[in-house]
């Protein structure tokens, strides 16, 4: 399922952003300092997920930026975290698309949510995928819905 | 020949990237109208002649679905033709769509090309081969 996952995140980051991800194995790191931007969209059926995005502002602002074509210092909050959402649930809906027997499942409207660095240490996913895009830490989660 | 195009979405970011993505691709684009859901979309017919409706599928107020019912009850409005932006391409979600007489959905993410060539086809132009692979470019 992350192997899929990571198809459809590849896809989108390189169709909508030209951001080409490359994978981090484990003891990687890339450096990130919060504040982070989270991003999730629930796949409602018979075994609910919720799959999401986790990115350093930093990130969030150069994806906004890039996304909308404008510079990066007038980017707002808002504009941040309506990218992530529209970008985890473009992914949602892609991964959807490519799953066989789809039909009892359900996209949901994507949330957002802002974590300090203590709330990001504790609240992190244990089945996740990292990446370095453009030198900066993306994290992809899915987690029971 | 310019076509007058209404981007029905309650994001104001998509509304803006589809905007940015129309302008990319060379989709000859004479006057621009937005609304954030069916109802405002309505409302703007009400006061503009518009060529064709790209149109988010959930929105508040007035989704989609019923955009397009409207559309269809309205001798006015009946012949636009409406494209879907979606996320999803599942036939359970797509078909019931098309049966209220949608013509084409275009699924996110999309490049400057497809949307160009999408909306080309629907509106009957032909789109010149030199012409689509030129506008393959970076937004």
């Amino acid at each position: 399922m992350l192997a899929k996952l990571k198809a459809v995140t590849f896809e989108v980051l390189e169709t909508m952003y030209y951001l080409f991800p490359e994978t981090l194995e484990e003891g990687e790191v890339v450096p990130a300092r919060g504040p982070f931007l989270r991003s999730w969209v629930t796949i409602a059926g018979p075994q609910s997920l919720r799959i999401g995005l986790q990115v350093p502002q930093s990130l969030a602002r150069k994806m906004a930026a890039n996304f909308l074509g404008t510079d990066e210092a007038g980017i707002s909050k808002p504009e941040m975290e309506d990218i992530l959402k529209e970008t985890t649930n473009m992914m949602a809906g892609a991964f959807l698309s490519k799953m066989e027997a789809s039909g009892a499942f359900k996209l949901q409207t994507p949330e957002a949510q802002w974590l300090t660095d203590a709330e990001k240490s504790k609240k992190s996913p244990a089945n996740r995928l990292r990446f370095d895009v453009d030198d900066e830490l993306m994290e992809l989660f899915v987690e029971k819905g | 020949m310019a076509y007058n195009v209404l981007i029905v979405d309650d994001s104001a970011t998509m509304r803006a990237l589809i905007r940015k993505v129309l302008v990319i691709s060379g989709f000859d684009i004479g006057e621009y109208f937005e609304g954030a859901n069916g109802r405002e979309a309505l409302g703007i017919l009400e006061q503009n002649w518009v060529d064709i409706i790209l149109s988010d599928v959930h929105m508040p107020e007035m989704d989609g679905a019923t955009l397009v019912k409207n559309l269809k009850q309205h001798e006015m409005w009946r012949h636009i033709p409406v494209v879907l932006i979606t996320t999803e391409s599942r036939p359970e979600v797509i078909n019931p769509f098309l049966n209220l007489g949608v013509h084409d959905y275009i699924q996110k993410p999309f490049r400057p090309e497809t949307i160009k060539k999408k909306l080309t086809g629907i509106l009957g132009e032909a789109i010149t081969p030199d012409a689509s692979e030129t506008e393959s470019c970076d937004f």
